[in-house]
C-alpha cells in the first residue's frame, strides 16, 4: 500500500525495519565476533562486544584439527555438480512443459512438487542400499546424484514458471527463420530466461550446500561437505565457543558473500520466485 | 523448412516427451520405488539387514506401543502446529508494520533472508549457544540484575521443543516476511481508498480484502514452511541431539535411530510409513482442493 507517507514516518519506518534487520542478523553477527575472540572471551563475563583482542587462533587450530580445506572443496563441488546436473535434466523438461504442455503437465508438475513434501526417511535406506551395492557410498559422484534428484522437483518447477512468461511467438518465430529444437532452446530460450535461470541456480546451490540429512547419512570421511564437517564439531568440542565459532563461520561464509553480491537473485531464489 | 509440416510438429511433440523422460523417470524411480520398498519391508522382521521375513503388523504394534514414538509424534505436532501459526502471524504482522519502500531494500530483504540461506546445522548449534543459560540469554538478563530470571529451554525436558521452535523460527520468519511484503506491494492502491472511502477499519481491511487477495502467497509460505517442519530432523541433530533424555526426539530422528543405531531395520521402516501416511492424509485432500478445481 504505497499510500500517502510524511518523510517522517518513512524514516521511522526505515529505522524500525532495520532494527528488525538486526535483531534477526544478530546470532550471525555473534557467531562471526565469537570466532574472533580467545576462549575465555568468548564465555566472559559480561559479554564483550567489539573491544576485545581480536586473534585468528580459533581458524588456524580449526584448520589444523579438521582440515576445512577438503570439506570446503567437497560442498562445492556436491553443489556445483549437482546444480548443474538438475539444469541439464530440468531445462528441457521446463521447455516441454511450458512450451508443449499436454493435457497431464500440470498434473506431472503438482506430483513432481509433491515428492518434496514426503519425509526424506522414506527412502532413506533404499538409497543406502543402492549406494552399498553399486559402491557409492561416500563418494561425490553418489551424493552429487542423490542432491540433483532431490532438488530436482523444484528447479523443474522454478524453471517452469519462468520459461511461462517467455511469449511463445518469439520461440515460434526463431522456428520460422529455421531454428532447429537445439538451437532453439540454447541459442533463444536460455538467454532470454538467464534472470530465472541465475535464481534457480543460485537457490539450488544454496539448497545443496545447506543439505544435511543426506550429507550425514551417506558419507563418512572423503566425500564429506561443510555440514558435516560442522556438525563433527557439535557434541565434543560443546564448551569451546570460539572454535564452534569459528568452525561456523568458515561454514557459513561461502553463503553469505556470495549472497551479498547476488542479491537480486538470492531473494528472487530463496523465496522460490515468488519475489521478482 | 516449413514449420507447418506434419513431421516437424511430431518431431516436435516427441521431442517434448523425450525431454521430459529423464525427470519423469528419476522421479519415479527414486520416489515411489524407494517408498514402495520401505513400506514393504514394514512388515517383515528385519533387523540389521533387510529380511524378508514377514510378520505382519507387529512392527507397527511394537512402534504405537513405544513412548519414544508418542513422544516424537508429539513433538512434531507442537513444533509443526507453533511454527505455522507464528511465523505466518509473525511474518504478516511485521510485512504490514514496514509496508513501504525502505531504504536499501535489496540489502534489507538480503538480510531478513539470510537465516534461511544458513543450513540447520548452523542454526541449531548458534541457538544451542544463544539458550544456554550459562552464556546466552539467560546469564545476560541475570547479569543486568534480574537474579531469579530462568530460561533455559534446552535443559528442561517440558518446554525443550519450544525451544526448537524459536531457533525454527528464526530460520524462517525472514523468509515469510519477505514473501508477505512482495505480497502486500502487489495489492492496489485503489483498493485502500476504496475501503478507506467507505471507513471501514484499517485492521477489517487486512483482514476481509487484503488477506483473501494475497491467497497465492499464504499457499506458496505454508508450502515453504510446512516443508521445513518434515525436515525438522538436521535441526534436532544439531541443537538438542534428542534430549534431555528422549524429550525433544521427533520421528524422522526416530527412523534414524532405530535404522541405524539399534539395527532395528522393521521398525523404522513401520515408522517412516506412518510418517508417509500422515503426510498423505494431510496433503493429498488440501492438494486436490486446491488445485483439483482448477483443471479446466
Amino acid at each position: 500500500m504505497a499510500r500517502k507517507v510524511t518523510t517522517r514516518r518513512k524514516t521511522i519506518n526505515t529505522v524500525f525495519a532495520w532494527m528488525i534487520g538486526l535483531l534477526i542478523f544478530f546470532p550471525i553477527l555473534w557467531t562471526i565476533l565469537t570466532s574472533f575472540k580467545t576462549e575465555a572471551q568468548a564465555i566472559s563475563d559480561p559479554p564483550v562486544f567489539f573491544f576485545f583482542d581480536w586473534t585468528l587462533e580459533n581458524y588456524a587450530v580449526v584448520q589444523e584439527r579438521s582440515d576445512y580445506m577438503r570439506f570446503l572443496w567437497n560442498s562445492v563441488i556436491l553443489a556445483g555438480g549437482s546444480t548443474v546436473l538438475g539444469l541439464i535434466i530440468a531445462v528441457p523438461a521446463a521447455w516441454s512443459m511450458a512450451f508443449v504442455p499436454s493435457k497431464r503437465t500440470k498434473d506431472i508438475l503438482m506430483w513432481m512438487l509433491s515428492t518434496k513434501m514426503l519425509p526424506a526417511v522414506g527412502v532413506l535406506y533404499p538409497i543406502y542400499l543402492l549406494f552399498i551395492k553399486l559402491g557409492l557410498l561416500d563418494t561425490r559422484i553418489g551424493l552429487t546424484i542423490v542432491l540433483m534428484l532431490i532438488n530436482l522437483p523444484i528447479i523443474v518447477w522454478m524453471l517452469y514458471t519462468y520459461f511461462k512468461e517467455i511469449p511463445g511467438e518469439i520461440l515460434e518465430a526463431a522456428r520460422m527463420d529455421g531454428a532447429s529444437l537445439k538451437e532453439e532452446i540454447l541459442y533463444i530460450l536460455t538467454p532470454m530466461a538467464v534472470p530465472g535461470i541465475a535464481s534457480t541456480l543460485l537457490l539450488n546451490f544454496i539448497l545443496a550446500w545447506n543439505e544435511a540429512f543426506w550429507t550425514l547419512n551417506l558419507t563418512a570421511a572423503k566425500a564429506a561437505p561443510l555440514t558435516a564437517f560442522i556438525a563433527s564439531y557439535s557434541s565434543p568440542e560443546g564448551l569451546f565457543y570460539a572454535k564452534l565459532s569459528a568452525a561456523s563461520t568458515m561454514a557459513i561464509a561461502p553463503i553469505l558473500i556470495l549472497g551479498w553480491f547476488s542479491q537480486k537473485q538470492l531473494v528472487r531464489g530463496l523465496t522460490f520466485g515468488a519475489v521478482k | 523448412m516449413d514449420a507447418a509440416t506434419r513431421p516437424f510438429r511430431w518431431h516436435r511433440n516427441f521431442s517434448a516427451k523425450v525431454a521430459a523422460i529423464p525427470m519423469i523417470i528419476t522421479a519415479m524411480v527414486v520416489f515411489v520405488g524407494g517408498t514402495v520398498w520401505t513400506v514393504v519391508y514394514s512388515f517383515t522382521n528385519s533387523k540389521l539387514l533387510p529380511r524378508e521375513k514377514f510378520v505382519g503388523l507387529d512392527q507397527y504394534e511394537r512402534l504405537w506401543g513405544s513412548s519414544k514414538w508418542l513422544i516424537s509424534l508429539e513433538n512434531l505436532a507442537i513444533y509443526g502446529v507453533f511454527s505455522l501459526i507464528f511465523a505466518l502471524v509473525i511474518g504478516f504482522l511485521l510485512a504490514a508494520l514496514l509496508d513501504q519502500k525502505i531504504r536499501f531494500e535489496d540489502t534489507f530483504r538480503t538480510i531478513l533472508l539470510y537465516p534461511f540461506a544458513l543450513s540447520f546445522i548452523v542454526t541449531g548449534l548458534a541457538w544451542q549457544w544463544i539458550l544456554n543459560p550459562d552464556f546466552g540469554i539467560q546469564h545476560i538478563v541475570r547479569s543486568m540484575g534480574w537474579e531469579s530470571f530462568t530460561f533455559d529451554p534446552l535443559y528442561n525436558p517440558d518446554i525443550v521443543i519450544y525451544g526448537v521452535l524459536i531457533a525454527g523460527l528464526w530460520h524462517e520468519t525472514g523468509l515469510i516476511m519477505c514473501l508477505m511484503l512482495a505480497g502486500l506491494r502487489g495489492i492496489d492502491e485503489d483498493i485502500w481508498k476504496a475501503s478507506r472511502i467507505d471507513g471501514i477499519p484499517m485492521w477489517k481491511t487486512y483482514l476481509f480484502i487484503v488477506i483473501p487477495m494475497m491467497r497465492g502467497i499464504f499457499i506458496t509460505a505454508i508450502v515453504l514452511i510446512a516443508s521445513g517442519i518434515i525436515k525438522v530432523y538436521d535441526l534436532i541433530v544439531a541443537q538438542t541431539g534428542g534430549g534431555p533424555g528422549i524429550s525433544s526426539e521427533v520421528p524422522a530422528k526416530y527412523v534414524y535411530d532405530a535404522m541405524f543405531l539399534s539395527q532395528n531395520l522393521g521398525q523404522g521402516f513401520a515408522a517412516s510409513t506412518m510418517m508417509l501416511l500422515t503426510v498423505v492424509i494431510i496433503v493429498v485432500p488440501w492438494a486436490y482442493l486446491e488445485f483439483g478445481g482448477k483443471r479446466q
